[in-house]
């Protein structure tokens, strides 16, 4: 018997349609992670206050935790993994050559973060990093390496 | 039990001991194809190098200097070498998987060498046998064997089967550090390409057929139980499917285990929970910190930990100008890894597969044989790349709950912890008071310092028995705590006590363990004596350290040459001798620090601060760290480790504290938990002066001066003393009005 609380969206993520039946007030991050396999989206606070769970929706950042299912329906989201096809990302490129990470848990929503970002200021200065990327959070404190990556990124954008 | 925490916590230099036995006992383990000369590496016929990593990669980038360490002395490249995640059992029965006091790279860098040597002298005497010519005119390079005179060469795996015949050498002979191709050099993490694509695998993101996922509700007081629940409204959530009790963990509590994580979720707030009433119910951290107080300035004896001279009689006979007092606060924290505790466990009747991010897979290994009553064969732990460790992964709990949870339902199931259980239901860092006092002498010395530490045991290893506590000795012997203990500074008189005070609040080993609470006090007063003598804090650091002898406290042998060493470069290289020049209509300082840790890493930290006139508004603009580890091993991470842990610091310094009231933590996620944002970071600048002393840790060591030496530039920016943690404008301004903060 189908559950009544229970309804059938379609979804377009990293450009393919994905039809899911769930809890229409399902956040979009256990959409993704638990129903649909994408585990690049990382679960940090549940609550909008980390951005371990940043993803694009429409080319813009935002935080899957803070999208019920029924809310992201007509949109095209991007995850990590639908970033690039081979992990070559002006970001992706950039984080590796500054090598980033240190646990690496936070870094998938950096990245997405920050390609937005880039996306829409394809120069920031370091004010502008400032504002957009310290609403999320990196305990191993890879912050100093985040913003020279930005930069690095950057140039990269500009240049292809 | 009572483990003696050093002997846990902190990797001795001969940690790595057991793989010289194993060299053997592995010999005669494989097959006719490969070449397995120890538990750690394996060649295969096809030039495949295996690395088993003994160690947990958590960002201190183990999984990149380990296998730099072998693939050195073994002569293949660094891609060369595959990794596999060694797990506790039979191949690594009696081998230390635990990572924790900061030696990961450190303990197990010489084992590896030495392994690699063997093997690479091993693969030559194949070569040399094969070709009927002197092993000493074959080399070895990128994985072959290479007879120069006349261009022969051999790939590894095809004399893999060959070399596993020779004898093992017991003492092969090391490369010189000036041939080193890649120990010293900066070398790039290896799990970078996964981690940007968002395809490394944490423990969160492991999914096992068949798998449930749930939430558990702790107890919310300390020390109570389970009474009683009504599942009915919980199992009502569709997509929910069991409801238990659980004993394990912590407290306890009730689990909820559901097809997703948002049916546990919803599950979870849907239900009802009578808990036991426990003591605990009134528990409040500010109390207790009070408390902490009194015990600082209580005549009662302590544990003594270090006696030199008489200091008691010299603070007795000094003049009331002469002596200074202080009283130093650190509150309770959180680790806060941004990826929370969970466990996936699959136990079967007469099995267990556990899948966890921890710095100790071989305690979950013990937890699982204890709980499930099984051998230790039938247990399999697979440990995952780490969310963050910091400490908290040392204890298993979490896996514990998901091992019963499992047990009770009969499917495997991934148990995950919310941020707020991850922040209300940690072991904390335990809150601390530090009092100090000293008696200066003629002509700008110190005669006496006397440092009274007031803390907690910590209660994941158990608190010490009655029986235990009666050895006046034990803090001493067990070279704690650390940071009063190892003060390295030459006085006259000197007398260091510890009076620990327990609490129902659960604690454990922080970032750094001991020493951030101990050196925020050594150092912030040792700046105040500073002051109070008119000396310039860096010259009273190096006058204390003479004459650079070399200090011996239990098993270290503390350098204070390499210590001065380090300071002169810190005062040529940072314009310490110049005024700090504070952005217009701000006021400005510098403040100095230093910590040595575990006698084998020496640092000093500048920092470079500005406050608002009105104190409204603290920037640290600028920390330089110079520091002697030893020899670097790979450069590139350390500079990592010196700005992870320098933001750990100056998240503890400027915003970091939990709060217990009414029986509970207060905070909740990184709303009220506040960490270091990006905006608010300074710029960080590591120094390193290299030595060819053996290689120490450092995924630690740059967290303890922060706090201090940004207090000592606070103190030189405003004339106010900071000395209660977090340093806040609020606290700042309410100094503002006091001329002297407290005594
Ligand atoms: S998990 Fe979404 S912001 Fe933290
Ligand atoms: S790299 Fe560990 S949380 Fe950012």
């Amino acid at each position: 018997m189908a559950d009544p609380q229970t309804a059938t969206f379609n979804l377009t993520i990293n450009g393919r349609k994905h039809s899911v039946s769930a809890d229409p007030e399902m956040p979009l991050l256990w959409v993704l992670r638990d129903l649909l396999g994408f585990s690049g989206t990382k679960y940090g606070c549940g609550v909008g206050v980390c951005g371990a769970c940043a993803v694009h929706r429409d080319g813009i950042a935002v935080r899957a935790c803070q999208i019920p299912l029924r809310d992201a329906v007509g949109h095209r989201f991007t995850t990590i993994e639908g970033l690039s096809d081979a992990g070559d990302h002006p970001c992706q490129l950039a984080w590796v050559e500054e090598d980033v990470s240190q646990c690496g848990y936070c870094q998938a929503g950096m990245i997405m973060t920050a390609a937005a970002l880039l996306h829409q200021n394809p120069h920031p200065t370091d004010a502008e990093i400032d504002a957009v990327m310290s609403d999320s959070v990196c305990r191993c404190g890879t912050y100093g390496r985040i913003r020279r990556a930005i930069h690095r990124a950057a140039n990269g954008v500009a240049k292809s | 039990m009572n483990v003696q925490r050093r002997t846990f916590l902190k990797v001795s230099a001969g940690a790595g001991f057991g793989l010289a036995f194993r060299l053997h006992a592995f010999a005669t383990q494989q097959t006719a194809a490969n070449f397995e000369p120890n538990a750690y590496i394996r060649i295969d016929s096809d030039n495949t190098v295996t690395l088993w990593v003994t160690r947990s990669e958590m960002g201190q980038g183990v999984r990149t200097n380990l296998p730099a360490a072998l693939a050195e002395e073994l002569e293949v490249d660094l891609d060369q070498v595959k990794l596999q995640q060694a797990m506790p059992g039979s191949r690594f029965k009696g081998i230390r998987l635990r990572t924790s006091g900061s030696g990961s790279s450190s303990a197990t860098f010489m084992s590896l060498r030495r392994a690699g040597a063997a093997a690479r002298a091993m693969l030559i005497s194949a070569a040399a046998a094969n070709w009927n010519v002197e092993p000493s005119s074959c080399t070895a390079r990128s994985g072959a064997v290479i007879h120069a005179a006349t261009g022969r060469h051999l790939r590894y795996g095809e004399l893999a089967a060959a070399a596993a015949k020779q004898p093992v050498p017991e003492n092969p002979p090391l490369k010189n550090p000036r041939q080193f191709r890649l120990i010293g050099k900066p070398l790039k993490r290896t799990d970078a390409p996964q981690i940007v694509r968002g395809t490394a695998t944490y423990g969160l993101d492991v999914r096992v057929p068949g798998m449930l996922i749930a939430v558990m509700e702790r107890a919310p007081f300390m020390g109570e139980g389970v009474a009683g629940f009504d599942p009915t409204k919980a199992l009502a959530v569709p997509g929910v499917r069991h409801v238990v009790a659980i004993k394990s963990g912590i407290f306890g509590g009730v689990a909820v285990a559901a097809d997703n994580t948002w049916a546990a979720l919803k599950g979870r707030d849907a239900l009802h929970i009578e808990w036991l009433p426990g003591p605990n119910r009134n528990f409040d951290s500010q109390e207790f910190i009070r408390k902490l107080e009194a015990e600082a300035s209580a005549e009662t004896p302590g544990y003594p930990i270090r006696r030199d001279g008489d200091a008691g009689s010299a603070l007795a006979n000094a003049s009331p100008g002469q002596t200074l007092h202080a009283l130093y606060e650190y509150p309770f924290q959180a680790h806060a890894p941004v990826e929370t505790m969970n466990c996936v466990a699959d136990v079967r009747p007469d099995s267990c597969e556990l899948w966890l991010a921890s710095q100790t897979p071989e305690t979950a290994h013990q937890s699982a044989m204890r709980m499930l009553g099984l051998p230790p064969e039938a247990i399999k732990v697979h440990t995952t790349l780490l969310g963050g460790g910091f400490g908290r992964r040392l204890f298993v709990d979490y896996a514990e709950e998901a091992i019963e949870l499992s047990k009770a339902i009969g499917k495997p199931v991934k148990l995950m912890w919310t941020r707020a259980d991850d922040t209300r239901h940690g072991f904390f860092h335990p809150a601390s008071v530090e009092k100090l006092s000293a008696v200066l002498g003629e002509g700008g010395t110190v005669s006496a310092w006397i440092h009274r530490s007031v803390g907690s045991d910590l209660s994941m290893f158990g608190l010490p028995s009655p029986d235990e506590r009666k050895d006046q000795q034990r803090y001493a012997k067990d070279e704690s705590p650390w940071g009063a203990f190892d003060t390295p500074y030459n006085f006259r008189h000197l007398k260091i006590d510890y009076v620990p005070v327990n609490s129902p609040v659960p604690t454990g080993s922080w970032r750094a363990v001991d020493y951030p609470s101990r050196v925020f006090g050594r150092e912030s007063f040792l700046d105040e004596v500073a002051h109070a003598l008119s000396k310039d804090p860096l010259q009273l650091r190096i006058d204390l350290l003479a004459p650079g002898d070399v200090l011996t406290l239990g098993e270290q042998e503390i350098d204070r040459g390499r210590m001065i060493r380090v300071l002169q470069a810190s005062r040529s290289r940072s314009g310490w001798d110049t005024p700090f020049a504070a952005p217009a209509g701000r006021l400005g300082g510098r403040g100095l620090a230093v910590n040595i840790y575990h006698a084998d890493s020496y640092m000093a930290q500048i920092a470079e601060v500005s406050v608002a006139r009105d104190y409204s508004d603290i920037r640290v603009h600028r920390i330089l760290c110079f520091f002697d580890c030893g020899l670097p091993i790979n450069p590139a991470g350390l500079d990592g480790q010196v700005e992870s842990g320098i933001t750990w610091g100056l998240s503890a310094t400027l915003h970091g504290k939990i709060d217990i009231r009414e029986g509970r933590a207060v905070q909740q996620n990184y709303r009220d938990f506040a960490v270091m944002r990006l905006g608010q970071m300074p710029a960080i600048e590591t120094h390193i002066i290299p030595t060819e002393n053996p290689p120490g840790g450092f995924g630690e060591h740059p967290v303890p001066p922060v706090a201090p030496a940004v207090a000592n530039a606070i103190f030189a920016a405003t004339g106010k003393r900071m000395r209660r943690l977090p340093i806040t404008p609020e606290r700042l301004q309410s100094s503002m009005s006091r001329t002297e903060e407290r005594t």
